[in-house]
């Protein structure tokens, strides 16, 4: 009873002298404060404007005052707009040729990465390394490389009697951008499936070791599914990458030749910071959202319903 | 450089968004070392109740709408340049350029800016808003050493058809006769040659014209290969190209002279020659233009010191700019003047001079400097499109026109339907 009661006063104690240092729930606040002022500022607000600009007509220089609502007028434009559907069907090409060989060709290195090989290390740190180069040096190299005249790529092909235009040629500027985006997202992908094959429940392997299980059927029954989350996870945030794709083509292409390169991102570029349209180009960001939206959740609730299933 | 000019010359921002300075705050696209610090120095001596804040801006899509959003959003911008015809019709348009015109009418100096037949300034709903200060007539650039080696005469006038036949007889198997052709339909047609009534003017056959020939000189190996040109980058970079001797004929402006000049940073061993540009069907406008326009910030508090500045540049100021190319608008430059600016401390190493006296300083090319500028950023990115499709060889030129054209059309349609 005693001992209760100095508990009971102990806690007493402590909940009052808690309330008395207790930093009231401003300084949460403050400790998240230059973070949240980043989002707010360069996130939030530009989210909010967009939603805004895109039901009216704006050409930035004509400020505030200048703003001009035009209901539906952007989106009715945009659904007649062949520039935006060119662009669309690009940004579909890209994203569905080169996300799933980026995710295919990571899960393999990955796999691979994961065996004892010499040198393991730096080969993982070698595969990694074009996803952490800067975009202008990645550019300028395969710039130098795909040269359809002098490059090292044409120079190789040439034994096959193969020469492509590459970025000078309106059929090859997209496979060239593909191949580049396969290039920096492969070892992102490996070093993300390594991290998830260490996970992978060992017991099952030995168990399927003394069952007599082959490297198909092992891979197909535990390690695939182990992976499932680690792949939905891939898909998703490349998926939104590629469908933003924008620093390599402005870099390199600048949309071009002719429009062969103008995906969506870069068509809405042109579209505010070269026609200043940002009215427009608010609209398309929005319509774009909501189908990179739509793709994620369709990949998502997928993937998602298989990894139940297995 | 003086401390005195250090301060005088900032990079990147200044103003701020806050409280205005006392200095006059001046944006333009030229590094200051090019010529606007000497500008700067120049007036501060002169004037010296003004400080002058210069402040460089990279003339290119980002540094356009660094420059929009600072006026916009009340940065502390007193003068400006403006350099695209395409933000000069937004500037103007949308309340971002004083009106100047009662300056410019009070002032016998300056008339020549109220002349619309060979405009010198931007004039919106019969207001002067935009002043240029410069003029960039282009020539074409032979060099000297291959021109001799060939056998070739320097023309003191041709034709379109004679242009072709002299890249041709220059052509070798190691070098390209000539970069690029000139821009027919402009020599043919002049000012606003994009637009005819409420429509586009592709329907002109001198476009189609100018699209075929680039393409039958592409394809016979006298002009560069177009698929290069896109591969390299090279309209950036056309002048690495000229001093690295892979084309003898370049058709450029005065703004290239720079790199040539300077052998040390720019090495070279030939002497170039002038020639000015061919004609076509008789038709001799200038590809080049009256260009860097000097506006003046409505918002600005010190109208009378950024009044004093731009009148300044105009008449007596704009001498250091020739370092650049930058001829100044009104001609008020001796020829010895243009001379040693445009052409470096030993012009008779590098340039011809008889050919330069020729054909820069006592010819009077037509500029054709555009003031209809409807939809003009959709348009400029049309025929970019359309033309490096034909020139790498993928469209006719019959259809690359007529993609130009509907693109145009419908472009100068949407704009003159938005208030």
């Amino acid at each position: 009873m005693a001992t209760a009661t100095l508990v009971s006063a102990g806690t007493k104690a402590r909940v009052e002298q808690g309330r008395g240092i207790r930093p009231s729930g401003w300084t949460g606040f403050l400790f998240i404060a230059p973070n949240l002022l980043g989002v707010i500022a360069f996130t939030l607000i530009p989210l909010i404007s967009v939603l805004v600009l895109a039901f009216t007509d704006w050409n930035l220089v004509s400020g505030i005052g200048g703003i001009t609502f035009n209901g539906l007028g952007n989106f009715v434009a945009i659904a007649r707009d062949p520039g935006f559907w060119h662009a669309i069907g690009l940004t579909l090409v890209y994203v569905v040729v080169s996300v799933p060989l980026t995710v295919i060709l990571g899960l393999g290195l990955g796999i691979a990465l994961n065996r004892p090989l010499p040198g393991r290390a730096v080969l993982r740190a070698i595969f990694f390394l074009p996803y952490i180069v800067n975009v202008v040096a990645v550019g300028m190299t395969w710039l130098m490389l795909m040269n359809p005249k002098a490059g090292l790529v044409n120079q190789v092909l040439d034994v096959f009697g193969i020469r492509p235009g590459w970025f000078a040629s309106s059929h090859w500027a997209l496979p060239a951008l593909i191949v580049m985006a396969i290039w920096g997202g492969v070892g992102y992908c490996s070093l993300i499936y390594l991290s998830a094959l260490q996970d992978a429940p060992r017991q099952l392997y030995e168990a399927a070791d003394i069952d007599g299980a082959s490297a198909w059927a092992k891979f197909r029954v535990i390690t695939w599914p182990s992976l499932l989350p680690t792949t939905i996870f891939l898909l998703v945030t490349l998926i939104i990458g590629a469908s933003q794709g924008f620093g390599l083509i402005a870099l390199i292409t600048a949309g071009g030749p002719g429009d062969a390169t103008t995906t969506i991102s870069y068509y809405m570029y042109q579209t505010g910071f070269q026609f200043y349209r940002f009215g427009y180009a608010s609209a398309i960001g929005l319509v774009t959202f909501v189908g990179v939206l739509v793709l994620t959740l369709f990949t998502w609730r997928a993937q998602r319903g298989r990894a139940l299933n297995d | 450089m003086g401390a005195g000019l250090a301060a005088a010359v900032v990079p990147g921002c200044s103003g701020g968004g806050g409280g205005r300075s006392e200095a006059l705050q001046v944006w333009g696209g030229v590094p200051a070392a090019s010529g606007p610090a000497d500008v700067v120095k120049a007036f501060q001596q002169k004037f010296p109740q003004y400080k002058v804040e210069y402040t460089r801006f990279v003339n290119d899509d980002r540094g356009n709408l660094k420059l929009d959003t600072a006026l916009q959003g009340g940065v502390d911008i007193d003068v400006y340049f403006t350099y695209s015809q395409g933000a000069m019709a937004l500037r103007a348009g949308s309340g971002l350029a004083a009106d100047l015109t009662d300056r410019v009418r009070a002032d016998p100096e300056l008339q020549v800016y109220l002349d619309t037949e060979k405009p010198r300034s931007y004039i919106d709903n019969g207001k002067v808003k935009a002043l240029a200060t410069a003029r960039e007539p282009f020539f074409v650039l032979f060099n000297e050493k291959l021109r001799q080696r060939a056998g070739v005469e320097l023309p003191h006038a041709w034709t379109i058809d004679e242009f072709r036949a002299t890249a041709r007889k220059l052509t070798t198997d190691k070098t390209v006769g000539v970069y690029t052709v000139p821009d027919v339909a402009r020599i043919a047609l002049g000012p606003n040659y994009w637009y005819a009534g409420d429509r586009s003017n592709f329907g002109d056959p001198h476009f189609e014209q100018g699209f075929r020939l680039g393409r039958e000189m592409i394809a016979d190996g006298t002009a560069f290969p177009w698929t290069e040109v896109l591969s390299r980058h090279l309209d950036a970079y056309q002048q690495n190209a000229f001093l690295g001797e892979e084309f003898h004929l370049w058709s450029t402006a005065p703004f290239n002279l720079r790199y040539l000049y300077d052998a040390k940073k720019y090495p070279h061993d030939f002497k170039v020659a002038f020639a000015p540009s061919p004609t076509v069907d008789g038709k001799d406008w200038n590809g080049g233009s009256f260009s860097n326009f000097i506006m003046i910030n409505p918002k600005s508090p010190k109208f009378e010191a950024a009044w004093a500045f731009v009148k300044f540049w105009l008449t007596e100021g704009a001498t250091p700019m020739l370092k650049g190319g930058k001829m100044p608008a009104l001609g008020n430059v001796t020829d010895d003047q243009i001379v040693s600016g445009m052409l470096g401390k030993e012009p008779e190493k590098y340039f011809d001079l008889d050919s330069f006296r020729r054909v820069v300083l006592t010819s009077e090319p037509k500029l054709a400097t555009d003031t209809r500028l409807t939809g003009f950023p959709e348009i400029t990115l049309a025929v970019k499109q359309q033309r490096d499709l034909c020139w790498i060889g993928e469209k006719d030129p019959g259809a690359a026109i007529r993609e130009v054209r509907r693109l145009a059309d419908a472009a100068i349609a949407r704009n003159e339907r938005r208030p």
